[in-house]
């Protein structure tokens, strides 16, 4: 009974070790992204800390000055980026 | 007994001989083989023997070395318009080997002595400057936009979303010069330059670090691309 039980927390561990980074990696090319596409539009942010995701390319990025904007892409398959 | 004898020990004495002689003679091949290789990469490094090219080629044939230079000129000439640095360099020895032609048309047998005792020096270096151009030949036409556009695409160097916003600045400008050209937009060719030379600064330095191959290539299409934007008759081809 204990083996069994052992063997499947090592297998949910390792599920986790190995998806875990993934989508850390995937959040931080994300905050990458929206950090660059903040700086395109001149905008001032040092560095992305947090994301807010509301939709597919519909963000809401919080720099770390303190500032947060609203990234999107709209109807005319433009990339918005509006400071809140 | 002793004569069998002594012809069997005479046969192992020239058996012997004869291994020793084939040793002796496996060196000395090894060795002309090994003095084989330097002398071929010598003339085409080393200066020393310039001084054998020129003497060769005025002693031998006066008439193969002037058909020689001119396709190094010819080559030049086309890496001229590429290159200018190397433009200025083929203008610089190719003037000189002209102006030669020019003024010692009548004696050609003359011409071709004064070029292999005065030029055969400079056109050994032009020979291995050559090389180089050759190589850069195929970095000036990459000029393929489809395939520069796809790579553009495929690159994970480049966000989603960073793209778009690539591509909206893409259009935005794109926009400007359709509006320059069409007489909308009072601006000039200067002011349009520093916008296009700005995007591909962006361009080139989300690339850099993460996919250098793309960025060199866009950076090798620079001028190009620009040649294409700045020609109204090819940039209404777009």
């Amino acid at each position: 009974m204990r083996t069994p039980t052992t063997a499947r927390a090592i297998a949910i561990l390792t599920a986790i070790s190995f998806v875990a980074p993934s989508l850390a990696a995937d959040d931080e090319s994300t905050r990458k992204d929206l950090f660059t596409v903040i700086t395109l539009h001149g905008l001032p942010c040092g560095e992305v800390v947090s994301v807010t995701t509301r939709a597919e390319n519909d963000h809401i990025a919080s720099c770390k000055d303190g500032s947060r904007y609203h990234v999107f892409l709209n109807a005319e398959g433009r990339v918005v980026v509006e400071k809140q | 007994m002793n004569d069998s004898l002594v012809d069997i020990r005479a046969k192992e004495l020239v058996m012997h001989l004869v291994g020793v002689v084939g040793l002796v003679l496996l060196l000395l091949m090894s060795g002309c083989a090994g003095l084989g290789t330097p002398p071929s990469n010598a003339p085409s490094q080393s200066s020393p023997p310039q001084a054998g090219v020129e003497a060769v080629a005025s002693v031998v044939p006066q008439l193969p070395l002037p058909s020689a230079p001119p396709p190094t000129v010819a080559a030049h000439a086309g890496i001229a318009v590429v290159e200018p640095a190397a433009g200025s360099d083929a203008l610089s020895t190719a003037a000189p080997i002209g102006q030669t032609a020019g003024t010692t048309t009548p004696p050609l047998a003359r011409a071709p002595g004064k070029i292999d005792a005065s030029r055969a020096p400079a056109a050994q270096p032009s020979k291995r400057e050559s090389i180089p151009p050759d190589i850069a030949k195929p970095k000036a036409p990459p000029l393929d936009l489809a395939s520069l556009e796809q790579r553009l695409k495929d690159t994970k160097a480049i966000g989603v979303l960073t793209k778009i916003t690539l591509k909206n600045q893409v259009d935005d400008l794109l926009n400007q010069f359709r509006a320059f050209y069409q007489g909308k937009l009072k601006t000039d060719l200067a002011n349009l330059r520093r916008s296009y030379d700005l995007l591909v600064l962006k361009v080139l330095s989300l690339l850099q670090d993460s996919d250098q191959a793309l960025a060199t290539a866009i950076a090798a299409s620079r001028e190009a691309i620009w040649g294409i934007l700045s020609d109204p008759a090819k940039f209404a081809t777009i």
